[in-house]
């Protein structure tokens, strides 16, 4: 009504004006919310041509650390330089060819060990199909199976696949294991897929050689794998597994996957057979059989904070429960053997274990994640805590890691030569 | 006479009514402008400043569809760089969310809370069909500046999810009056708390229309945190229904 009194010349005027401060205003706000940075004044970086990405991918990393040493050993300086490549390229229409090697130097070297150990662990041809929906690989592929964090009960290749342990990091471990040489097959289709892989026996032990494709410890015995892979709904998921070894029985595995909330997800693994347990394995004991099972069942939420929490639980029918844990305790040469087997086959140690891990993104500043665990055994009461800190760089990585093995001299962790280990690593990224 | 000057002016303003689009169809035509309607990939450059200064960038390759069962806008995403996270791949299929890392060969089930975690979060305001996920309402006709400070004549819509498991519970969206090219837009958690803000802006042909090839993510919690969403090299191709599932992860095959 005030405008209607005045020219039309003098209301647009007023009009322009008013329009012009509520856009300063709004302006200004966001400028003092960004710290006096204009948000729509700043520029992307250069667009990176992705036709011309490598088809390597390549680190290397170097390590020093100190173990503080039980059985009056005393403290012992650590060193490691290792080297990690992978290679993916076409060789032909479909026909894509696949290698990943990894070498580490380490010192000081385990017994009977050398100290420059190769890992080749993949070397292999995949072929696929336009729609990508069948599928064929031959050569020496990592078979990985299973959700859980600490313990995979389904993941029936695992054992001997670890020519060198250069972390308690279950998660890094992963990334060092020896493929299988396998044929597989898979077809996939919407919400699902099935695999059929048959792994020949090639070679009959382990080599310690360094250089050696240590075929004895990934194909020792013929063995075969069929799993079928099945979306339930869109927030749960689940295989089955059927597997079956030269002079075995089969095996049978399922796992789970499932949305719980918006935070949480929840895993369950298990697996079911009929074989030697694990002390009979490890003192070559006469061949006594049982049907058990083994489980790894777990949840982890994610706070707004960047906090993701797992806790699982984990339990092999195959390992040792208290009593036979205090028998074992009465025999130190047997007790080591049965660790060093459980540890070779990547099986767990006593009947009932628990893992808690925690990861922290941008802890206090940007680029420094926090990355724990704590692994307990339920039986003999040891524990293994592991922390890390590490900065990321744009090509470089560099990470302070503490592991504290906790626990009487006769139990899992407690038996274990280094009480402490402190590592700083540098890695960097090609 | 009167009657009919009446009626026809009834029946004009009727047709006119009927001629404008409603919420839901503006809603549906901005999302056509920021996705492709047919299978695509595109490059999507993410470069991070923190009060001004830059901090972070990344680069990483989007596959996308609309699945056919469901109509669940849904996309493997793989990271070319930094070099670190080169080769590693994250699945959205709506709430059936992956992350797989070749080197351990794990495919790794994740919450929504967990991908907010990483880089790809943002690609939610950018890549993700709003019209199937949220109910959406006319709030006003203004006049706002877009991306580039230029005055706008835009339609604001209200947008609230129709679903409890969708990332943001309610987007209030600026889209231009004339031809729907989404301008700005407000995502808020259920809390009513501002948890980004995005521009989209320059506007060029991508597969035949004109795309927002940036988008300008200011941070609700911390709006020193901003974040520049590159997109180029739009390409249309095959992305098969097979896919979008865990299994193909560990199979996927970059060209």
């Amino acid at each position: 009504m005030a405008c209607m009194s005045r020219s039309a010349l003098h209301c647009l005027l007023l009009a322009a004006l008013a329009q012009s401060m509520t856009m300063s205003i709004a302006q200004a706000q966001m400028l003092a919310q960004a710290g006096g940075v204009d948000p729509l004044a700043l520029e992307s970086a250069p667009v990176q041509k992705v036709e011309t990405q490598s088809n390597i991918k390549m680190f290397v990393e170097g390590a020093i650390g100190t173990s503080s040493r039980r059985y009056q050993l005393g403290n012992a300086d650590l060193r490691r330089a290792s080297f990690d490549f992978n290679y993916s390229g076409l060789v032909g229409q479909g026909l894509r060819f696949v290698f990943s090697d990894r070498v580490d130097n380490i010192h000081p070297t385990s017994p009977g060990s050398d100290s420059t150990i190769n890992s080749l662990r993949e070397a292999y041809l995949t072929w696929q199909s336009d729609s990508g929906s069948d599928i064929v690989d031959i050569g020496r592929i990592n078979l990985r199976y299973g959700p859980g964090y600490g313990y995979n009960p389904t993941d029936f290749f695992r054992d001997g696949s670890l020519r060198t342990v250069t972390t308690a990091n279950p998660f890094a471990l992963r990334e060092n294991r020896l493929g299988t040489v396998v044929l597989r097959g898979q077809h996939l289709w919407t919400g699902g897929s099935l695999s059929i892989a048959y792994s020949p026996k090639l070679a009959n032990r382990p080599s310690a050689d360094g250089w050696s494709l240590d075929l004895g410890s990934t194909n020792n015995r013929d063995r075969g794998l069929v799993v079928l892979g099945t979306q339930l709904s869109e927030s749960v998921s689940t295989q089955l597994l059927a597997y079956k070894e030269q002079g075995q029985s089969s095996k049978v595995g399922a796992s789970i996957t499932a949305l719980v909330s918006d935070a949480a997800v929840a895993h369950a693994e298990w697996s079911h057979g009929n074989e030697p347990d694990l002390l009979r394995r490890a003192l070559l004991l006469p061949d006594s059989k049982s049907t058990r099972n083994r489980f790894a069942g777990g949840l982890t939420y994610t706070t707004a904070g960047k906090l993701s929490l797992t806790a699982e639980y984990q339990y092999n029918g195959f390992g040792l429960d208290k009593s036979g844990f205090t028998a074992l305790a009465a025999n130190p040469l047997n007790q080591v053997s049965y660790f060093l087997q459980a540890q070779r086959l990547q099986d767990l140690v006593p009947r009932q274990a628990f893992l808690i891990y925690v990861t922290q993104k941008d802890v206090g500043m940007k680029n420094l994640d926090l990355t724990a665990f704590l692994r307990v055994n339920l039986v003999d009461h040891s524990r293994l805590g592991w922390v890390e800190l590490r900065h990321h760089w744009s090509n470089f990585d560099l990470a302070l890691q503490l592991q504290q093995n906790i626990g009487r001299i006769t139990s899992e962790y407690g038996i274990l030569p280094d009480r402490r280990v402190i590592q700083l690593l540098g890695t960097y990224y090609f | 006479m009167k009657q009919f000057v009446l009626l026809a002016l009834s029946f004009i303003f009727s047709g006119l009514a009927s001629a404008a689009p409603s919420a839901d169809e503006i809603l549906v035509a901005s999302d056509a402008i920021r996705n492709p309607g047919r299978p695509f990939s595109v490059t999507v450059t993410l470069t991070e400043f923190q009060s001004g200064k830059q901090v972070d960038t990344s680069t990483l390759v989007s596959y996308s569809r609309t699945q056919q069962v469901g109509g669940q806008f849904a996309s493997l995403i793989r990271f070319v760089s930094p070099a670190r996270d080169a080769g590693k791949l994250m699945l959205k299929n709506g709430n059936d969310l992956w992350f797989y890392d070749p080197a351990s060969k794990a495919s790794v089930r994740i919450s929504p809370q967990q991908r907010l975690l990483g880089q790809a979060s943002n690609g939610d305001v950018a890549t993700v069909n709003f019209a199937k996920d949220y109910t959406v309402k006319f709030l006003a006709d203004e006049e706002i500046k877009d991306g580039h400070g230029k005055l706008r004549k835009a339609r604001k819509l209200g947008l609230t999810a129709a679903a409890p498991d969708v990332t943001y519970a309610s987007i209030e969206m600026w889209v231009d009056a004339f031809n729907s090219q989404p301008i700005m837009a407000r995502f808020y958690a259920e809390s009513s708390r501002l948890l980004k803000t995005a521009y989209y802006r320059h506007y060029q042909q991508q597969l035949g229309v004109d795309r927002p090839t940036e988008t300008v993510i200011i941070d609700g919690l911390n709006p020193q945190s901003v974040t520049l969403m590159r997109f180029s090299d739009y390409r249309a191709r095959a992305v098969p229904e097979t896919w979008m599932q865990r299994d193909y992860l560990p199979r996927f095959q970059p060209e």
